[in-house]
């Protein structure tokens, strides 16, 4: 059970100052835009915090390219929005934090081989329901979501979209509870990603065959025999090596209920 | 939490060990310096067959002993010539008898059953007969025997009787005590086998146990006369079993079924096993499972369980214990069931869990996931608790202490270095449960509370170390035992015994000396019984390696605090300002709507939509209630509401409803009822969540809150430290009253909850009108009565009265005594009309100074008290911009009362100064406060620490009516103008079985219907009562004159909730009271049974305390109330005793006395019984049968039963419930309305009238944190 209230908290309240740019080729104005200067909680995703960003730059580009869809980079890397911020600044920033974190804004030109569409905030919704489903089947074969309403699924992202961590979190600890005799999950939802943003995904068990709790350091040395000194990143910290692993899925997964981890 | 319980073992050295389920360490069961072959055990009663082969009782974790009262009636006659004498006419009954005359019960004859008993005191005479006390000697006449005796001799009176009380006791607990054998020599039959059962068996009456052995020579024997208030029983009687069957091995349940075991392996059952015959009436033959033997038996509630030769484990499906002895294939089931794992011995426990033996590792495993539903559970799980190393090897003697290294015993001294420290460790825990086999000790209760505490050591060093000298000199001197109830081995000090009975320690000890003290559970067992192991499934104890105690640590672990402490730095590693950025999400408020029903006053109710709308940052909340076309009935603002608890009303359970106080805007309170209980949950959830954030109360309230608790049993708590803490401002509290607009020509008035004493202040600031005449503001006190012509009328007293009279151009001052005016003051005027003013009114210890505009008015000495002042009112033509109202307490009338829901489920709840709150529930359980806030259907919104489980049981009852008529007899038609044929007792409401509903989804049965054989007055065998006709004293015997009978049925339901109370205790609780002087609580309680016990131990620190200790008391008790070493309590009848001779070195006090008893009222002549109680510092507030309300006043050390009855006469509200400390005086009167007592002073102790609280449904209330002070 995810009970630990503080940490939950901590997590939750993360923030990101980001100072967004537009691209200069995008300027129409003879006047410069001034920077966007704005706090986005590490857990959401980009849809769901440039509304006022884009209303900001919009006055500066060409009327053509206003219907267009928008999308960020950093440092010339499009950034996926079916990430969420916090994973995306630790993947690309994580071993040299540079605050605020300064993106570029675009509205042409978009990169189509690295980029899905998002033409709105309901294909963020649909991602993200999906991806807590593949969380739970792997916790708990599916059981928890399968029983929860339609209302249960909406409170669950309208406490992410609003940043209402009680309404959040009165439906997703049902998700983080240990069904049978609180042996834990069945399975652990983790993604490792390296630098270059491909990640791994393996079945993970919060458990050793003794049945005593696998901690962090454990599981790496299985997933990484040859490699000894691996570092794990996530919400901007190193975890430490002795964590154990049913503790970090329910106090430190993002709210999409998946551990990502960057290999530093 | 569920109480403590034990789990027994044997290993194979033959010890006993116990772990409880509290604890997580086996610990050594007192050894006796023999071995154990067998064990079995109900809660607190084991029996065991010892390696003798003779039966040994051990009584413990009692916390009240066993006392059973002897009683005998000295009848006598009158003769002429003689006067009354024991000479009875031949055809009386005997000179001492029985209460119906039948038995001789000569008090030389009575004697003590066994040696295990001990007489309290000589034989006494009963002084009160219904609670009226009687002269000395304690006759009561009558003109015949079998007649109604009076307390009064009447020429008439030809016979009379007394009482003669005696108590025994049962000294034997917590030591072994062996039962007689069979024979003279106790080799020639021994024992091999016992069991004890029958401890929930159906419809008979509480406290009946069932024990059967056998002896080696085969017979199977049945130990008569067995309970809980004659543990050891009377006799052995056999029972003959079928020819051919040598039997090994018997078990029985607990609902009293009993399955034997032979030697060829198959079983037999006893059939017809009931209350009327526990003995059963023959056997039955049950195969056991194909091409087996079994060679191990189980029996529980409703499964047998067994081991075959070949290790195989067998579960009997089909068993049911509440009819096994009315249903043959209920005993027997219908078919062996195999269940994985390989054992060798096991035990059914309470709920019918299973404890197993493994065959080849040969330890302990518990059988999870067993519910009612699923009897047979999941799968096997071994016990991995630590051991404590045997007492009685050498190698871990214990006899030392760390205050006086002198006294290790010789054995210590040759001990190595390190084992020494773990002794000096483990003293605390093992010395004062240090076990020794000694022939002649008796319970000699320690008199450790009355001695200084410098002697205490070297006495108790002697103790422990003579009697382990003992032990080593002659070590089976005492063995064996050849008289029945022998007591033969004794813990040293039986009442403080912290040995298996309390949590384990193990926590206490650092890692090392754990190390070297625990030995890991190498142990291998060969017995283990489960009888009295409760397992709570939701809690599971910390027996298993993957329990919650690793979670637990997880708070202090190292990477956890590592980890916070990365994510609190994350940002503040770069030195920059963010201040001033913009924040992405636009945080609005949200609203969430439902449709739902408004409850009217009249019951009826009509659709509404409810809205809710929150924004956490401004702090603000609204609930809007619109009619279904959506227009807007009313809007409440969330600040004003002060109360919200769910209630269902009870006649119709399955309507979810919220009650909302609004006492700003409306009298009544406002009831919503949702559609379902989910939607109702959630919204109550919701409120609660947003109310007690604007009000910031979270976590846990200050020890000065008032506690309440509801008809549904939520417990509701308010906390007057924010609001002292807001409207104090240079230690003065100050309130400012609304006045602004209001119209003063009619006259304002408001009431001064702290009164006018000494050092409070009244601020006025308003407008003069040009045609002004008159203006006056009166400080009105209480109502007085009045007589005048023969008619009564009602005056108020007012203290001070300052008139400005523009038209006389003069003001007076004066004071209204008891209707009258005295002396005028006449001063000039200080205003004129049209003209703004200010006006302050100060009280002093003297007098009252008046200053106007800012300029010393006049002086207006005191004629009547101050502090009898309750009001004030304004009245003339003026408008008025502010009213303040100071004084030195805090200011908090009942609109400011914000009432916060708990959680969890209780009946009552008590709270004292000091910080330390304890609750009974329905079941009579007692609870102590943890310091947390939710569980239950809160979870989620509020502190994690300190909530529990929480189980309650409600028993509902209906009764069956039914008229006899010459034709039919006893019939269900009854006469039209009858009571309904099935009805709750009063008989005006219908109540029928199946209609009978569970007040909401978090309750469950869990039993059916069932006759109650135990209803008051005694029942045949059917359960029907009999009387004349219905509303009459019924009888269990059926009478020639009977017209009518009625059954009871019950049936018990649960609630499993969670809230922030843990268990104290085992003791069933009826009443508890407490009161804190600094760090001191004093605790009393009055037990289910009617004993007075008091808590030791019990500081804020320690809410829970230690034990409780028993307090002699020859009338049973129902209420209890104590302060300042001051102690009351009601008997059964409604007397009052008070406890003579309470000090800080004999907390338990000397004798009872009775207490004059009150009248029903001021006017009336007759004495009424008390049923409630609450004292407070001089003053005792007593609430008596007929809801009235007494004050008892002048209570002192010196005086502790009071002076003098004071009556409540200012208004005609019947009382429930009265709680008082202090100037603190709050009640429950009978419609379920929180009432508080305003204008108590040291003067006028009772008062001078009630203000309306908190409306609704309250049931209980505590006010001793005094809320005031």
């Amino acid at each position: 059970m995810a009970n630990d209230r503080e940490v939950l908290r901590e997590i939750w309240d993360g923030k990101l100052p980001i100072c967004f740019h537009l691209a200069q080729e995008e300027i129409m104005e003879i006047q410069q835009p001034d920077p966007f200067y704005v706090m986005v909680p590490r857990l959401s995703y980009f849809p769901l915090v440039i509304d006022k960003m884009k209303r900001h730059f919009l006055r500066f580009i060409s009327q053509e390219n206003s219907d267009s869809e928008m999308w960020l980079d950093f440092n010339g890397q499009p950034l996926k929005w079916h990430y969420p911020i916090g994973f995306l600044y630790d993947l690309y920033c994580g071993n040299d934090p540079q605050l605020p974190w300064t993106l570029t804004v675009h509205f042409t030109k978009f990169p189509e081989d690295i980029l899905l569409h998002c033409p709105n905030k309901d294909v963020v919704e649909a991602h993200y329901m999906s991806t807590v489903k593949e969380a739970d089947v792997l916790k708990h074969r599916g059981q928890v979501m399968s029983t929860m309403q339609k209302k249960d699924h909406n409170q669950l992202w309208l406490g992410l979209q609003n940043d209402k961590f009680d309404q959040f979190w009165a439906i997703n600890r049902r998700l983080m509870e240990s069904h049978g005799d609180n042996d834990g999950f069945k399975h652990i939802p983790l993604r490792i990603y390296t630098d270059d943003g491909v990640y791994n995904q393996r079945l993970v068990c919060p458990k050793n065959t003794d049945n005593s709790r696998k901690t962090l350091q454990q599981m790496i040395s299985e997933l990484y025999p040859e490699k000894s000194n691996v570092n794990l990143r996530t919400h901007g910290v190193i975890i430490p090596p002795e964590t154990p692993l049913q503790w970090l899925s329910e106090h430190l997964s993002y709210p999409d209920n998946f551990l990502h981890l960057c290999l530093c | 939490m569920s109480a403590n319980s034990l789990l027994f073992s044997i290993n194979n050295e033959g010890k006993v060990y116990a772990l409880s389920t509290n604890g997580s360490c086996w610990r050594e069961f007192m050894y006796l310096g023999l071995e154990f072959k067998a064990l079995s055990a109900v809660p607190h009663f084991l029996w065991a067959v010892g390696g003798d082969r003779q039966i040994y009782l051990h009584v413990h974790g009692l916390e009240i002993p066993i006392r059973v009262k002897e009683e005998s009636y000295e009848n006598e006659r009158w003769l002429p010539m003689e006067g009354f004498s024991g000479r009875l006419l031949p055809t009386d009954r005997y000179h001492f008898s029985s209460q119906d005359g039948t038995k001789d019960r000569s008090i030389d004859h009575i004697r003590l059953p066994s040696m295990a008993w001990q007489w309290e005191g000589p034989w006494q005479l009963e002084l009160t007969l219904d609670g009226q006390p009687l002269d000395h000697d304690g006759w009561t006449y009558a003109v015949d025997f079998p007649a109604q005796f009076g307390p009064a001799k009447q020429w008439k009176s030809c016979v009379r009787r007394r009482k003669w009380i005696r108590y025994r006791k049962f000294s034997a607990m917590n030591s072994w005590c062996a039962i007689a054998p069979l024979h003279k020599d106790p080799t020639q039959e021994p024992f091999i086998d016992i069991s004890i059962g029958g401890n929930q068996m159906p419809y008979a009456s509480p406290g009946t146990l069932v024990v059967w052995a056998i002896t080696a020579q085969g017979r199977v024997m049945n130990r008569t006369g067995v309970s809980t208030t004659s543990p050891e029983g009377l006799k052995w009687i056999n029972i003959s079993i079928p020819p051919n069957c040598d039997i090994k091995q018997i078990s029985v349940g607990p609902t009293g079924l009993v399955w034997g075991l032979l030697w060829t392996g198959r079983t037999i059952v006893r059939k017809g096993v009931t209350k009327d015959c526990p003995t059963g009436d023959s056997w039955l033959e049950v195969k056991p499972p194909q091409d087996t033997k079994l060679i191990c038996i189980s029996v529980g509630y409703n499964v047998v369980w067994a081991v075959s030769s070949d290790s195989r484990v067998w579960f009997r499906k089909g068993v049911e214990g509440n009819n096994s002895g009315t249903s043959e294939s209920a005993a027997m089931g219908n078919g062996w069931l195999e269940i994985t794992g390989n054992m060798i011995h096991v035990s059914v426990g309470i709920n019918d869990q299973v404890f197993a033996i493994g065959e080849f590792d040969k330890c302990i495993y518990w059988r999870c996931g067993i519910t009612a539903a699923e009897l047979t559970g999941k799968k096997w799980k071994k016990i991995q608790a630590n051991m404590q190393l045997s007492r009685t090897s050498s190698s871990a003697s214990v006899v030392s202490s760390s205050s006086n290294t002198k006294h290790h015993s010789l054995t210590t001294l040759s001990e190595t270095e390190p084992e020494k420290k773990t002794n000096l460790h483990l003293r605390n825990s093992w010395e004062e449960s240090h076990s020794a086999p000694i022939e002649h000790t008796l319970p000699v209760k320690p008199q450790r509370q009355s001695r200084p505490r410098s002697q205490i050591n070297t006495e108790k060093i002697d103790l422990t170390g003579k009697s382990y000298e003992t032990t080593l000199k002659n070590p089976r001197a005492w063995s064996p035992v050849r008289s029945v109830g022998s007591v033969v081995g004794m813990e040293a000090q039986p009442d403080s015994d912290s040995s298996v009975f309390d949590v384990d320690s193990g926590m206490l000890f650092d890692d090392e000396i754990s190390q070297t003290a625990w030995g890991s559970c190498e142990t291998t067992w060969s017995y283990v019984e489960a009888g009295a192991c409760l397992v709570d499934t939701v809690q599971i104890p910390h027996w298993f390696t993957d329990s919650h105690k690793v979670q637990n640590s997880d708070i202090t672990a190292g990477w956890r605090i590592q980890i916070l402490d990365y994510l609190r730095n994350r940002n503040k590693n770069q030195s920059l300002d963010f201040s001033d950025y913009g924040i992405a999400v636009e945080d609005k408020g949200w609203t969430r709507s439902c449709e739902a029903r408004l409850v009217q006053a009249n019951n009826s109710t009509e659709e509404c939509i409810i809205s809710l709308y929150w924004f956490d940052l401004e702090n603000t909340g609204t609930l809007s209630v619109f009619q279904p076309d959506g227009t807007i009935k009313f809007i409440l603002n969330l600040e004003e509401l002060t109360s919200l608890t769910s209630v269902f009303v009870s006649s119709e359970p399955g309507c979810p409803r919220i009650v909302l106080a609004v006492p700003r805007q409306t009298e009544c309170s406002i009831k919503i009822q949702f559609m379902t209980e989910f939607e109702q949950e959630e919204w109550l959830k919701m409120l609660i969540d947003i109310i007690s954030q604007i009000n910031g109360v979270t976590g846990k309230p200050s020890a000065n809150s008032v506690w309440a608790i509801t008809n549904a049993g939520d417990i509701l708590n308010w906390d007057p430290l924010p609001a002292k803490l807001s409207n104090k401002k240079d230690g003065m509290y100050k309130k400012e009253f609304p006045v602004f607009g209001k119209n003063i020509l009619s006259g304002y008035s408001t009431s001064l909850h702290n009164n006018f004493p000494p050092g409070s202040i009244l601020k006025i600031v308003g407008c003069l009108f040009d045609e002004v005449q008159r203006f006056y503001i009166d400080f009105t006190g209480p109502e007085v009565k009045k007589q005048r012509h023969k008619i009564e009328t009602e005056v108020s007293e007012i203290p001070f009265h300052f008139n400005v009279r523009f038209d006389e151009k003069i003001v007076v001052c004066n004071t209204k005594i008891f209707g009258s005016w005295g002396t005028e003051e006449r001063h000039e005027l200080p205003l004129a009309v049209g003209q703004e003013f200010n006006i302050e009114i100060y009280c002093h210890a003297q007098a009252f100074s008046v200053i106007i505009n800012n300029k010393s008015y006049c002086i207006y000495e005191h004629r009547l008290n101050p502090e009898s002042i309750t009001s004030v009112t304004i009245q003339g033509p003026l408008k008025l911009y502010s009213m303040e109202y100071c004084t030195t307490s805090v200011i908090i009338g009942a609109d400011e009362m914000f009432w916060r829901l708990m959680g969890g489920h209780l009946r009552r709840v008590e709270c004292c100064e000091a910080d330390v709150v304890w609750g009974i529930s329905h079941d009579h359980r007692a609870w102590v406060y943890t310091g947390g806030w939710g569980g239950g259907m809160f979870q989620g919104i509020s502190s994690n620490t300190g909530i529990h489980a929480m189980t309650d049981t409600h028993t509902y009852c209906v009764y069956e009516n039914q008229r006899w008529n010459p034709l039919t007899g006893y019939t269900s038609a009854g006469l039209p103008t009858d009571r309904y044929m099935w009805s709750d007792i009063t008989g005006k409401h219908k109540r029928t079985r199946e209609h009978t509903k569970l007040l909401n989804r978090h309750w469950h049965w869990i039993s059916e219907w069932m006759i109650d054989y135990n209803t008051p007055g005694g029942v045949d065998n059917d359960g029907w009562q009999y009387a004349t006709d219905f509303p009459a004293p019924y009888h269990g015997k059926k009478l020639f004159t009977d017209c009518v009978r009625r059954r009871r049925w019950y049936r018990k339901a649960q609630i499993n909730t969670e809230g922030p109370w843990i268990r104290a205790g085992n003791t069933a609780l009826l009443d508890i009271s407490l009161w804190a002087k600094g760090d001191e609580v004093s605790v009393w309680a009055v037990t289910v049974p009617g004993d007075a016990i008091y808590r030791t131990g019990v500081t804020p620190s320690t809410p829970t305390g230690n034990h409780w200790e028993h307090i002699d008391s020859p009338q049973l008790l129902m209420a209890i109330s104590t302060c300042n070493n001051v102690v009351w309590t009601i008997g059964r009848k409604g007397e009052l005793y008070h406890r003579e001779g309470i000090s800080v070195e004999n907390p338990g006090g000397t004798t009872w006395k009775l207490i004059e008893p009150p009248k029903s009222n001021l006017y009336s002549h007759k004495t009424t019984g008390a049923k409630v109680i609450s004292l407070a510092t001089t003053v005792a507030w007593v609430v008596m049968s007929n809801g009235a309300v007494a004050v008892r006043t002048q209570i002192s050390k010196e005086q502790p039963g009071g002076k003098e009855w004071r009556y409540i006469t200012d208004s005609e509200i019947s009382f429930k419930h009265i709680s008082s400390v202090h100037k603190d005086v709050w009640g429950v009167s009978t419609d379920g309305t929180l009432q508080r007592r305003l204008g108590v002073t040291a003067d006028n102790p009772a008062g001078s009238s009630w203000q309306r609280v908190l409306t609704g449904a309250a049931v209980y209330t505590s006010a001793r944190g005094g809320s005031l002070c």
